[in-house]
């Protein structure tokens, strides 16, 4: 499934393939093709189909993996949230409750930082050495990018233990193209979830964006900080234009299924010809 | 040399960080599911032997090592350090004692070895996992006894460095030695 353009979600790099007329993209997940099936008409789809991140690689990355992805018409984040959790309890075998957890209160418990509020003192505390990388030239911390650090490395580790844990109402910011509402205190906040198991990341979804306009500025902004200025993928803005009926959609990680049921050490043990050996 | 994103760099990737030559033993991209990205690498100081951890941000430039092994062959040693023949163009070349290390112990003339440069110059010896040497003196050896794990020290011929070995070894005998660690790996 290439793309006529490129998947545009923050920190993540496409892999680009030139051909006759004109460069095609590898999917980053299939998202764009099967959100221009639902938007067609077909109703619910889903798809188990090879993702492509350029430079991704650790032991629980790797630049080509597999995503389960599908699509819910009519639904929303929540009710999608325990269809998720529902399956990956299945297909893993690994009971225990969901246990909801706002962006903003996993950095307070296990950061001990309130990611708006904090001085950034406390943010560069919080960090230790690793708070020189989120300093720009002038020596003031890139705010955004050290709540990432912490919660990639100090919340993130603790998430899922003897339960599964969704984290939610992301920051506005990391939307993607998740709609945005207002939480309990009135903040405004992305309909997104991401569900962890063991400090493993395993589904990110979205009560899904429907507003068309807003969505391509939204592409728009981050094609504005790429330096490669990835191609714009029309067929889908057509196709979200044309209008995208109320859903919510889901991405697995599968390959971090297979590694999470069968207690593997490394992503590639879950692939017959991981990037290494590809 | 030139500079490339951090995307690219891999395992055995050799970069420049704060003047000095690093190898990349472990690459670990770290990412919450959206937002920013950043690599944890753990790296080794080629000059030194230290290790450590380093983040950096996606989307950084990372400057290459010009780092090469190039393979050698050890001649004599002599005032100024180790002398080294290019196997290839036959040209010799001068390791200074602190680029050879302990690798020095177990450095026989003739051996073919790498010899790691940076920028053209030696800056580390890189010897095989291990080697036969001879053993030049021992006490007398305990007949009989092979099984042994009682260990006495040994002098090898050559570069009269001293390894532990069984007490059945004598002198004369022909030893494997692991050169990381120093251990008998047994007879030959």
């Amino acid at each position: 499934m290439l793309q006529g353009g490129a998947n545009l979600d923050p920190g993540i790099a496409p892999f680009r393939l030139d051909g006759p007329g004109g460069p095609r993209w590898l999917p980053t997940s299939p998202e764009h093709p099967l959100k221009r099936l639902v938007a067609a008409g077909c109703g619910d789809v889903w798809a188990l189909h090879p993702a492509f991140r350029a430079g991704e690689r650790s032991r629980r990355h790797r630049p080509e993996f597999r995503m389960l992805e599908w699509y819910r018409v009519g639904w929303d984040d929540r009710r999608l949230l325990g269809e998720v959790v529902e399956l990956l309890a299945e297909l893993t075998g690994l009971d225990g409750p969901c246990t909801v957890l706002p962006w903003r209160q996993a950095l307070e418990r296990h950061a001990g930082v309130d990611p708006f509020t904090a001085g950034e003192d406390a943010l560069a505390a919080a960090l230790g050495a690793d708070a020189a990388v989120v300093r720009g030239g002038d020596g003031r911390l890139d705010r955004e990018a050290a709540a990432d650090l912490l919660l990639a490395t100090r919340v993130e580790p603790h998430l899922g233990r003897g339960e599964w844990t969704a984290i939610t109402d992301y920051p506005p910011r990391l939307a993607a193209q998740a709609r945005t509402r207002r939480d309990a205190r009135g903040e405004p906040v992305a309909a997104r979830f991401e569900i962890y198991r063991d400090g493993l990341e395993l589904a990110n979804g979205y009560w899904e964006l429907t507003d068309a306009a807003e969505l391509v500025a939204r592409l728009d902004a981050e094609r504005r900080t790429r330096a490669d200025a990835p191609g714009r993928d029309a067929r889908f803005e057509a196709a979200m234009a044309a209008g995208l009926p109320e859903c919510a959609g889901v991405a697995v990680g599968f390959d971090r299924v297979v590694m999470l049921a069968l207690g593997l050490a490394d992503l590639g043990e879950a692939m017959a010809f991981p990037w290494e050996r590809a | 040399m030139g500079s490339f994103n951090i995307g690219e760099v891999s395992k055995g990737s050799k970069l420049l960080f704060d003047n000095a030559p690093w190898q990349v033993l472990e690459v670990n991209f770290v990412k919450p599911g959206k937002g920013n990205a950043f690599y944890k690498l753990r790296v080794i100081n080629l000059l030194t032997g230290n290790t450590l951890e380093k983040t950096l941000r996606g989307g950084e430039k990372v400057e290459s090592a010009d780092v090469t092994d190039v393979d050698m062959q050890f001649l004599y040693a002599d005032a100024n350090g180790f002398v080294f023949m290019n196997t290839k163009d036959y040209e010799q070349i001068t390791v200074p004692p602190r680029a050879v290390g302990d690798a020095k112990d177990f450095l026989l003339e003739q051996a073919e070895v790498a010899v790691t440069l940076w920028n053209g110059e030696p800056i580390a010896v890189r010897m095989p996992n291990s080697v036969v040497m001879e053993v030049e003196y021992t006490e007398p050896a305990v007949k009989g006894d092979t099984q042994s794990r009682v260990l006495k020290t040994a002098k090898l011929k050559g570069t009269g460095a001293e390894v532990q070995v069984p007490i059945f070894v004598a002198i004369g005998d022909k030893v494997k030695i692991n050169t990381d660690t120093r251990e008998y790996l047994g007879r030959v």
